[in-house]
């Protein structure tokens, strides 16, 4: 029941959208249906915890790895909701957004939420290339939003990349749908391929997830296929970069894992485990050089998503209870936190009109709340304790040193210790210093406050202790991931 | 079958040597309608009634709306008929010709029973994707990009048929509606671009750096 009516809350929404989308209550309509959607997706993880059987349903294939995802994608899509409020309110208040496109912005908003979910939820391998494509195509009207040359360059170079990224992926799909006809098996969903992955042919399956990992890694933005990923993330409006930053990733990233474990039962660890080291820690060293130099704010985000993402592979790629209890925990971490920084960023652009760092001074005194958790959260980014991400990276970096991988370990503290620190120095300088004199200060919405509070609140309250049924789900999904 | 597979290639060749939009359009028709026949004669051959279906959608959506929804931008936005080569067509024919001969040692090694079918297929499937990449990577023009896009889903489509006699009829379904609602949207986005950047032009979107 639950699995139907979180597929259901967006799909409503996006058509009341349609209808009463321009109204400027719609907003509020919104957040009420997104937290009716996070508490589904909390009933639907606690029936789950209750009998933790994967089960199919019609459409559907659900195990823990679905229930994890489905509950990221609740909680970050509430705070958007909440956050979306205040801030289109003062985008039509600036004069940049119509009331017309603001019904649009939360229509688009719904399918896409709902297209993430469907990924994260199908059986069919098809049916989730399927949606992965519709989130690349909703998106990109998020992306060319503002309709402005650059936001219009962005979409396209998006489309385009992302759409050839795409098509390689489907060559991947066909081919494994291939491999499991060579064994006699019709059939594309999840379920079968993985039962009878042991038979498989082990070249053609290799060959064949080489084009899934370059293919939905585009999506990802795993280096080298990233170059899409900072243009559409700094273009976007803010609302829509903290989803495709928080949840978009990772929906690929999920694709990736689920044809992980076909391939892990096939032609064993070796094979997978490599790859996604070496996506990894490319991502972060190409992070790491352009962090280094970055001017704009967002893209400074955008960089950092790449460097998280690939802190999650490498996590994947090392294995190991550890390592994967970390990658996990490290996902959830990484969605809250770069959700609330590009919620902060959003207010910072709107407050100062310019998205340049070096001409962004005083941030604390024009927008004190926003200042003060855009600060918090840009140390939790940083893997500062006491937030969660710490704990994370502490535990992949600890599940490297145990493993006696000291190359891999020694490469992840140097990256990270190079991004921290500019990420720190570059977004730490705009916080304090004299306000701008043609800055005033501005007003920070109720609401936009409470989506601050409440993901800020998950990441410490994860960094210091993971609650009971978050550790049960994470467990289980270790235990469903454990072959990799 | 085998004759259509070799006309498949040579539209291949056809697309990168087209000097115009035109003919650019027409030969992808052309494909597609190549491509229909294709699937039409493996649900002859027993392939299910699902690849009948998906041989008409293909000959309408790919043989008929597609490229008459392409030439209509082009003449609604009354861009001229140069593609922007980065390479000449005559380089680029020289070139998918050597990825053709990659092709078939390609689909050599990953298929190497002795089904020569199956071979001539994969070579042209992979040398679609190939052309159509090189005609995304080398003409600047936002709409052949789209069709360079298209011509790398022909290639996949190929590979299907050939391979697992298509995808399960849902999926497949599914994924053609995916392919029009792309290239609808790919459309509204071309439109987009002509009008903030006076052409359609690719190399003048180059304000995003770093």
């Amino acid at each position: 029941m639950e699995l139907y009516s979180l597929l259901l809350i967006p799909l409503f929404l996006a058509l009341a959208a349609l209808l009463i989308g321009r109204s400027r209550s719609f907003g509020a309509i919104n957040a009420l249906g997104y937290l009716a959607e996070l508490s589904c997706g909390l009933f639907f993880s606690a029936a789950f915890l209750e009998r933790p059987e994967p089960f199919t349903r019609g459409l559907f294939f659900v195990d823990s790895l679905t229930i994890f995802f489905v509950l990221v994608i609740t909680i970050v899509a509430f705070a958007a909701a909440l956050y979306s409020i205040g801030f289109l309110e003062r985008e039509r208040r600036q004069m940049k957004v119509t009331d017309k496109k603001s019904g649009y912005y939360y229509f688009l908003f719904n399918l896409f939420i709902l297209a993430m979910l469907l990924a994260t939820m199908v059986n069919n391998l098809g049916l989730l290339w399927v949606a992965i494509e519709l989130t690349t195509l909703i998106s990109a009207f998020l992306v060319g939003f503002y309709n402005t040359k650059f936001s219009v360059e962005a979409a396209w170079k998006y489309l385009i990349i992302c759409s050839v990224g795409i098509i390689l992926a489907l060559l991947g799909t066909i081919l494994f749908a291939y491999v499991f006809s060579l064994t006699g098996g019709i059939s594309l969903n999840w379920s079968d391929l993985s039962a009878a992955a042991g038979q498989f042919d082990p070249d053609l399956v290799k060959f064949a997830f080489i084009f899934i990992i370059v293919g939905y890694g585009t999506k990802a933005g795993l280096a080298p296929m990233h170059t899409w990923l900072p243009d559409a993330h700094s273009q976007a409006i803010s609302p829509a970069s903290a989803l495709l930053s928080g949840l978009l990733l990772k929906t690929a990233l999920y694709a990736i894992i689920r044809y992980g474990l076909i391939v892990v039962k096939c032609v064993g660890f070796g094979f997978f485990s490599h790859l996604m080291l070496l996506f990894g820690l490319f991502s972060l060293l190409i992070a790491a050089g352009f962090v280094l130099a970055q001017k704009d704010l967002k893209r400074l985000l955008a960089y950092s998503s790449i460097e998280h993402i690939g802190i999650i592979a490498v996590g994947i790629g090392l294995g190991g209870p550890l390592a994967l209890y970390g990658a996990f925990l490290h996902l959830l971490g990484h969605a809250a936190a770069k959700s609330l920084m590009f919620f902060g960023a959003g207010n910072i652009i709107q407050a100062y009109d310019r998205h340049n760092m070096n001409s962004i001074r005083g941030v604390i005194r024009v927008l004190p709340f926003t200042g003060l958790f855009f600060l918090a959260g840009l140390f939790a980014l940083a893997g500062f304790p006491p937030f969660s991400l710490f704990r994370s990276e502490v535990m992949i970096l600890m599940s490297a040193f145990g493993r006696g991988s000291y190359l891999i370990a020694g490469s992840l503290l140097l990256f990270m210790t190079v991004i921290f620190g500019a990420l720190v120095f570059h977004a730490g300088k705009m916080i304090f210093g004299p306000r701008p004199p043609e800055v005033p200060p501005a007003k920070e919405d109720l609401a936009g406050k409470l989506a601050f509070i409440f993901l800020l609140l998950i990441i410490v309250v994860l960094g210091v202790w993971v609650p009971g049924p978050l550790d049960r789900l994470l467990i289980l999904v270790v235990d469903t991931t454990r072959g990799i | 079958m085998t004759y259509i597979l070799y006309g498949i290639l040579l539209t291949a060749f056809a697309l990168v040597a087209a000097k115009r939009f035109d003919a650019l359009i027409g030969t992808f028709r052309l494909q597609a309608v190549l491509l229909a026949a294709l699937a039409f004669i493996e649900a002859w051959h027993g392939g299910g009634f699902g690849i009948y279906i998906i041989a008409v959608l293909l000959l309408i959506v790919k043989g008929g709306v597609i490229p008459y929804f392409l030439s209509r931008i082009l003449k609604e936005i009354g861009a001229s008929e140069d593609l922007g080569f980065f390479l000449t067509p005559q380089l680029s024919l020289l070139l998918s010709v050597f990825f053709a001969y990659l092709s078939w040692q390609f689909s050599g090694r990953i298929f190497p029973g002795e089904d020569l079918l199956l071979k001539i297929s994969g070579t042209a499937a992979f040398t679609l994707l190939l052309v159509g990449t090189q005609i995304m990577i080398f003409r600047l023009k936002a709409l052949a990009q789209i069709i360079g896009l298209l011509v790398m889903e022909n290639g996949i489509f190929l590979l299907g048929i050939a391979l697992a006699g298509g995808l399960p009829f849902l999926v497949e379904i599914a994924v053609f509606l995916d392919v029009f609602i792309s290239v609808m949207i790919l459309g509204v986005f071309v439109y987009r671009i002509n009008r903030l950047f006076t052409g359609i032009d690719v190399s003048r979107l180059n304000r995003l750096k770093g």
